[in-house]
């Protein structure tokens, strides 16, 4: 959607960079199509790479240009006019991403946290629709993180549509509003962080022994079997302790509900919070190999539908037809 | 021209970027020109330059040397030759002649003077410069080139440059374009070079310059003799291009070039060895073989130009010939380096 920040998640290897890749037009996919702008990538990439700003991987200038010249260079290529308007736009980006004071430093002088902020003003060069990010934060330290990420909300805030590709989870999480999860060249999952998260709501509840622990387990499974559907799954977990633990999943608005029932059962909770999961134990528990349980409850968002491609080689996606608009 | 603007949240548009014409041409133009502006940012293409001008002035220098001695040769280093008899022939010595008088001295010694401080002149002057560019000069385009194209995929910056919208043949028609302009400013450049010292060297002979050779023909050949070397320039260039591309970097590129650019000439040569000891038609085979190099064409082009220019006999390889294989060649190395970066996956 037009102004989102679009996280692109998955493991190392799961094929987010060949994806990027596939939609810029770097690599030919094997099998499939790509359509970006209601346009298919095999026939109209130029016109598709007009409306797109990206950086792929850690991006790369030429070492013996400064940043204005480099980016006087790609306003060339991208089909920009030379004048005073090319002028303004190149110190637009570069006080966009903070870089007018090494403006006129070569490139190959750059930190890699400047290097990256001069992908992302080259990216934005020609005011595109689209803003592919590819690992972005790459190598950063924790003040270079947050820079960028300050920059992606910032170009959020500006009405950019933003393609982020990421392995780092917490980061995805802070700046996106939709993801899409991939492993091994399939898209697993697909929607908006929050109602992901939403799905991953847990109700903790502490009681004071083992034995009440398993007897508030059977009086929860009993109360679902009677009609409390708002209780997915009811499970015993040991704690960092070593503890046994009772994890409700549920919505945590739910939490008062649960202590009643177990009150009316002469359960008295010692410790009752809600808890909600991260995108990182949400992503962990998907990509986790089959029949490996992380301690998640089983994600089930009404509007996240489970999509699937195949794929024909191990580091080449077949590309689904996904709009991106 | 299309004209985008960005919306600052609560601020007014502000206009920009703006973009020109989209047409194949007018991409490939600003292309172009940004292949230009890198070049002309670059140290390696102002070295490579000076390199070349001061290559033409140590040329022009040496064979200036050659009119220095002369210059400062004692009167009586200059005896005249004498009139043919039977008694001087056969080395002995010269019994019959008389000694030369003054002014048979200074006009031989004037004589002796023209001789060598001919290359410093036009249209001798001209040959000399060509030679240096087509020798010493090929090496730099080569490095030049060479560098440029495959340093594209050395740096990484390919990737780059092939997400920003024009298409990947006209990424590699800009390095074409540029390689054409970079050989003819090369050559423009040394031959400039060259002449104009050779003609202020040339003062010190007091030789003056006489212009009667020049005419609407002789200009037209000159020119074409110019083009020709511009040609032989822009050929290495492309085949710089080509190994460039293959070899995704620009040690590639430069390499390929120079080894083509050195191994042709011996491969020549033991061709002709061997076509000489071989008998009948694949003898003869192996000594056309050579005819249809790069050098050996862009020669015979001077060759058969420059009999209009500085005078002697046009080569064995007629320029229709000549120009048939070359253009080949152009389009072949062109082509490939095309199919090779359209076929390509750009990664790392």
């Amino acid at each position: 959607m037009r102004g989102d920040v679009f996280g692109f998640l998955g493991p190392n290897g799961s094929g987010k960079t060949t994806t990027i890749r596939m939609l810029l037009g770097l690599i030919r996919p094997t099998a499939g199509r790509a359509i970006i702008f209601g346009m298919d990538t095999a026939h109209q990439m130029p016109s598709i790479l007009s409306r797109i700003g990206a950086i792929v991987e850690t991006p790369v200038f030429y070492p013996y240009l400064s940043a204005v010249d480099n980016l006087h260079v790609i306003g060339a290529a991208s089909g920009m006019m030379s004048g005073k308007a090319k002028q303004r736009r190149i110190d637009e980006v570069l006080e966009l991403v903070e870089l007018q004071a090494q403006a006129k430093m070569a490139y190959r002088k750059y930190s890699l946290g400047m290097k990256q902020r001069l992908g992302i003003a080259a990216a934005l060069l020609t005011d595109p629709e689209l803003v592919l990010l590819d690992e972005p934060t790459n190598g950063l330290d924790p003040s270079g993180m947050f820079e960028i990420r300050q920059l992606i909300h910032r170009l959020a805030v500006l009405g950019k549509t933003i393609f982020l590709s990421s392995h780092l989870l917490n980061e995805v999480q802070q700046v996106c509003n939709r993801v899409a999860i991939l492993q091994k060249g399939n898209l697993i999952k697909q929607g908006n962080v929050r109602e992901l998260l939403r799905g991953s709501q847990q109700v903790l509840v502490k009681l004071n022994t083992q034995e009440e622990v398993q007897q508030a387990k059977t009086i929860l499974e009993a109360a679902k079997r009677q009609g409390a559907d708002w209780i997915s799954e009811v499970r015993i977990q040991a704690d960092r302790q070593g503890e046994a633990t009772l994890l409700v999943d549920t919505p945590k608005s739910n939490s008062t509900e649960i202590n009643a029932i177990l009150a009316r059962n002469l359960l008295f909770a010692s410790e009752l919070h809600p808890y909600e999961g991260s995108l990182e134990e949400i992503f962990l528990q998907l990509t986790a190999p089959s029949g490996a349980h992380l301690g998640m409850a089983a994600l089930a968002g009404e509007s996240l539908t489970r999509q699937s491609s195949s794929i024909k080689g191990p580091e080449r996606p077949e590309v689904r037809k996904e709009s991106i608009e | 021209m299309s004209v985008s603007s960005q919306t600052n949240a609560g601020e007014a548009h502000t206009k920009t970027v703006i973009l020109g014409k989209q047409s194949f041409l007018s991409i490939l133009l600003r292309l172009i020109g940004m292949e230009i502006y890198k070049i002309r940012r670059r140290i390696m293409s102002k070295v490579l330059l000076s390199i070349a001008i001061v290559i033409a002035i140590l040329v022009f220098f040496l064979f200036s040397l050659n009119t220095f001695f002369v210059l400062n040769a004692p009167p009586d280093s200059f005896s005249p030759p004498c009139p043919v008899t039977n008694a001087t022939s056969q080395g002995q010595a010269r019994p019959n002649c008389p000694p030369p008088t003054t002014a048979q001295v200074t006009q031989f010694r004037e004589s002796v003077l023209r001789n060598a401080s001919e290359p410093l002149r036009l249209p001798t002057s001209l040959s000399l410069a060509i030679q240096v560019a087509l020798s010493a000069g090929t090496i730099l385009i080569i490095i030049l080139i060479g560098s440029s194209a495959g340093g594209e995929f050395s740096i990484g910056t390919v990737r780059l440059m092939y997400t920003r919208g024009p298409t990947r043949l006209q990424f590699l028609l800009a390095k074409v374009g540029v390689a054409a302009l970079c050989a003819a400013i090369g050559i423009l450049t040394i031959t400039i070079t060259g002449i104009l010292i050779g003609q202020m060297l040339n003062t010190l002979s007091s030789i003056p310059q006489i212009l009667d050779f020049l005419s609407p023909g002789w200009i037209a050949h000159a020119l074409l003799y110019l083009l020709i070397a511009m040609l032989d320039w822009f050929i290495y260039a492309t085949i710089a291009i080509f190994f460039g591309t293959l070899g995704r970097s620009t040690v590639a590129g430069i390499v390929g070039a120079l080894t083509w650019l050195f191994l042709e000439p011996i491969l020549g040569s033991i061709l002709r060895l061997a076509g000489t000891f071989s008998q009948g038609t694949f003898g003869n085979f192996l000594k056309t073989i050579p005819d249809y190099f790069i050098s050996n064409n862009t020669g015979a082009l001077l060759q058969n130009q420059g009999q209009y220019i500085f005078g002697g006999s046009g080569s064995s390889l007629s320029d229709i010939h000549a120009l048939a294989v070359l253009i080949a060649y152009v389009a072949v190395f062109i082509g490939l380096s095309w199919w090779i970066n359209e076929r390509r996956d750009v990664t790392n």
